[in-house]
């Protein structure tokens, strides 16, 4: 394998951000009620991650040690207020439901982790494509994580009922409990995977 | 010396490259944004004065509520006579924040309909105080031949399975509202120029 190849798909199983490294758990457990939010954060993020990522690899020889967090943070959430307005513009109805979370990406702690611990000590390419596999991973985990809850807490995916109208739905599974839950099976089944 | 200069100059340079590209963006979707608010207040009101043609831009009157807060009223205009208005109410009283109801009152006190403009009730408990299985029960219903409680209180709205707070505080917000419309009746149908 290419280590093009290697720095993407590490973020699948090595070095997941969700399921090995336990980072950004706040909107995973916050947005992943069902499977359309989930995606929706997860690109967000994906998006601001491949943007900051790309911009600190550019910058990281010209910003110097002791600032670079502020620096990072800056850049980060210039960004993420980038999102905010061009989803409140062109996509209102995800805006509305995502709502809270969308400046919260700031905080994501995957994000400025990549920032600090790759991009600022590799070259742009490698800093991309470490960003574009830790966003899919993001996405991806988050995606199964809300496609989970919504299947055991409403009997639908993508908003539609899949179940049938005899299956009594798991509503704890949308609330927060369910979200750790959820999160906890999906943390276990992983890593009793990963271990072999 | 220099090098505490150093970090003063990048980091001042990322800050206004980030202000630099922030205000470009809010001036590229400053027009979008309020046209997607404007295009949520026309789709609110037709739903809840079905039929009529209400210009948010200047079918309104200025008006205060009881406790002395400003509130816009849309009136529908058609021969000279005012045949429905529409305004918001507010429930402070959900089980997590303000509710924010749209409600539609034709000249007879009759409910035009509501439509919940934002809440943040729980996902799947409170929330379904938005479709329409749930606030299409107002419809057509007035002071006179409703009891506006929920039925778990002894009124004739249905509430629904798990959750009593969020449609009781829609309820409750409901009847408030139809009773400062019953108090303001003149007011509100006196076709015409603003006349307070």
């Amino acid at each position: 394998m290419t280590t093009y190849g290697k720095e993407f798909s590490k973020a699948f199983f090595k070095e997941n951000p969700i399921l090995v490294m336990a980072l950004g758990l706040c909107p995973v457990l916050a947005v992943s009620t069902n499977a359309v939010n989930a995606i929706a954060m997860g690109l967000a993020a994906t998006f601001v991650l491949v943007c900051s990522s790309t911009v600190v690899s550019i910058l990281r020889k010209i910003i110097p040690n002791k600032v670079r967090i502020p620096a990072f943070i800056i850049i980060i959430a210039s960004f993420v207020t980038i999102v905010d307005l061009t989803m409140n513009a062109f996509a209102h109805g995800v805006h509305k439901t995502l709502g809270l979370f969308i400046p919260l990406i700031v905080v994501n702690c995957v994000i400025l982790g990549r920032a600090e611990a790759f991009a600022s000590r590799n070259s742009v390419l490698k800093s991309i494509v470490d960003a574009l596999g830790m966003g899919a991973s993001f996405t991806v985990t988050l995606g199964v994580l809300g496609a989970l809850r919504e299947i055991l807490g409403s009997g639908a995916i993508f908003g539609f009922p899949v179940l049938g109208t005899k299956y009594a739905a798991m509503l704890i599974m949308i609330l927060p409990p369910g979200a750790f839950i959820a999160l906890g099976l999906m943390l276990g089944t992983f890593n009793s995977f990963q271990r072999d | 010396m220099a090098s505490t200069w150093r970090l003063v100059l990048v980091l001042g340079a990322i800050c206004f490259a980030a202000s630099v590209a922030l205000s470009s963006i809010y001036d590229l979707t400053k027009e979008p944004i309020a046209y997607q608010k404007k295009l949520e207040v026309i789709r609110s009101l037709e739903a809840v004065l079905p039929g009529m043609e209400v210009d948010p831009d200047s079918g309104y009157l200025d008006m205060q509520r009881k406790e002395g807060t400003p509130v816009r009223v849309f009136r529908s205009i058609s021969d000279g006579k005012v045949d429905g208005a529409a305004f918001q109410v507010i429930a402070p009283d959900g089980f997590s924040g303000n509710i924010y109801i749209m409600m539609g009152v034709l000249p007879d006190g009759k409910l035009g309909g509501i439509v919940i403009l934002s809440h943040a009730e729980t996902p799947g408990l409170g929330s379904p105080i938005e479709k329409e299985n749930w606030k299409g029960q107002f419809k057509g219903r007035s002071l006179e031949d409703t009891d506006f409680r929920v039925k778990k209180d002894g009124g004739d709205i249905d509430q629904m399975t798990g959750a009593t707070i969020s449609p009781r505080a829609v309820t409750g917000a409901v009847k408030k509202g139809l009773e400062w419309f019953a108090d303001k009746k003149e007011e509100i149908l006196t076709a015409g120029e603003k006349t307070s």
